[in-house]
């Protein structure tokens, strides 16, 4: 039989890197900008869930239980082919971003949460007796001793991100696995291709995992 | 006396290992062997492609034109045409399901390339299909020329790309083309105006027409379909050859064709 890594496949892969390097790009391009808005969505909802306002909390909650447990293959699928219904169509990167970016900005507010709450309830109460705000004493008092608990996992929600983007695979996102499918779907020579392509994202993801677990070492001293 | 007794042995070994290489030749090979003792043909089908291979969701059984010959080979094989256990398959599992053995062949719609041929056995075609181009109504698109600057579908692992973009390049029009992994993923995109053509073989296009879409008249670079097994089994491939051929010489294709009004 001919191996599904016979030597000319690799052959044919080299030859058409460029493929591979437009989705490797787009992969990067999509991950950093759903960070950037899984960040702010986590960082604001993260606090509001810690807080003991009624609606917001009640707010919080929703988005946060109505996005963990629908899978985010759907989220994408609606927002790709549902949404153009109601006349809104979104370019596939948006797609991707807003659909990684959210569901991912779910997980990293419970994250910011349990950080928060993780905090001992005098620490507040202290700042607040002493004449802080509700924000100030988040900002300066109990963020950054929320941090130390809250770095490790977080990293490891960015590293979840980036192997989430894969889903644009299913819309044709033009992503790091889209460009694999459609390479190895067209002349069959799947095995360099998935091969190549986890290596890819190994290289994205393998940096940041060992600087989570460089913060988590770093916290463990500290604390 | 022991030398003796080792001689004798390791004479009858070889003998007999001649003798089972000459058998082997006349009899079976191992891969057909290999079926033989599994008692059943695995057969790689396509489940979404009505007429070729299709599961009816009222009696969960599939059947179609291709269904028909992966039966007429298990016929040949095992000499029973029930002796088949039919696998689901799409344009990306078919490949690697032949690789490891899954299956012992595929027959799904499986265009015969030559890049395709470095990897599997195929078997002289069993029918021709050419690449058309599905289209909603409401979009007045007569021709591929009506396509300039619009987005095609296309399936993952289908030679439609190709076939369109040479034509394409003909005409001097441009098109985009976005691939799905499965052809239902393709109908939801045209439907949300995703893209503004479907296009793969023009017989898959058949179960995917309704009230809204119609099939174009153009027909691009004809696609042969083979029946593909694994590299290296090559006494399957010539018995799936030799089955293919008789039942093309003796009308029985010609037959399965009109069952299912492919043409």
């Amino acid at each position: 039989m001919v191996s599904p890594f016979a030597w000319f496949k690799w052959v044919a892969l080299l030859k058409d890197w460029h493929v591979f390097a437009e989705g490797f790009l787009m992969t990067a391009i999509v991950s950093a900008s759903a960070l950037g808005l899984a960040l702010l969505l986590g960082i604001f909802f993260g606090m509001l869930g810690a807080s003991h306002w009624k609606i917001p909390w009640v707010l919080t909650r929703c988005y946060v239980e109505f996005i963990q447990n629908t899978p985010l293959v759907i989220q994408v699928f609606f927002l790709y082919n549902g949404l153009p219904y109601l006349g809104v169509t979104l370019p596939v990167i948006a797609v991707g971003i807003i659909g990684v970016g959210v569901y991912h900005g779910a997980y990293i507010a419970e994250v910011i949460r349990s950080g928060i709450q993780a905090v001992p309830k005098g620490q507040r109460e202290a700042a607040l007796s002493q004449g802080f705000t509700y924000w100030e004493a988040l900002r300066y008092i109990i963020l950054p001793q929320a941090k130390k608990v809250v770095f490790p996992p977080l990293t490891n929600q960015v590293v979840y991100l980036i192997r989430n983007t894969s889903v644009l695979a299913m819309i044709a996102g033009g992503d790091l696995m889209y460009r694999a499918d459609s390479w190895a779907g067209n002349n069959l020579y799947y095995g360099p291709s998935y091969v190549v392509t986890g290596l890819l994202y190994l290289i994205l993801c393998l940096p940041l995992s060992q600087f989570a677990r460089h913060l988590e070492r770093k916290a463990e001293v500290s604390a | 006396m022991k030398k003796m007794f080792v001689l004798l042995g390791s004479m009858v070994l070889l003998a007999s290992l001649v003798a089972g290489s000459c058998f082997a030749v006349a009899s079976d090979s191992p891969d057909i062997k290999a079926i033989k003792e599994h008692g059943v043909l695995r057969v790689g089908v396509k489940v979404d492609v009505p007429k070729f291979g299709y599961r009816d969701p009222k009696t969960d059984k599939i059947d179609g034109f291709e269904v028909d010959i992966a039966k007429a080979i298990a016929q040949k094989i095992l000499g029973k045409k029930s002796k088949i256990d039919l696998q689901a398959v799409n344009a990306k599992t078919r490949g690697p399901l032949l690789d490891n053995g899954e299956v012992d062949l595929v027959i799904a719609t499986f265009t015969i390339t030559d890049e395709r041929k470095k990897s599997y056995n195929f078997s002289d075609p069993y029918f021709t299909d050419g690449v058309g181009l599905l289209v909603k109504k409401a979009a007045k698109i007569k021709s591929l020329k009506d396509l300039n600057g619009k987005k095609i579908g296309v399936a993952q692992s289908s030679t439609s790309q190709k076939a369109v973009q040479d034509e394409a390049d003909k005409l001097g029009i441009k098109v985009d083309f976005l691939s799905y992994a499965t052809y239902p993923e393709i109908k939801a995109a045209l439907d949300s105006g995703r893209v503004d053509c479907f296009s793969v073989d023009a017989s898959i296009l058949n179960g995917y027409l309704d009230k809204s879409t119609m099939i174009l008249p153009d027909r691009f670079s004809p696609q042969n379909y083979g029946v593909a097994s694994k590299k290296g089994n090559d006494g399957l491939a010539q018995i799936v050859n030799e089955t293919i051929n008789q039942m093309k010489s003796s009308g029985q294709i010609d037959k399965f064709i009109k069952k299912w009004k492919l043409k």
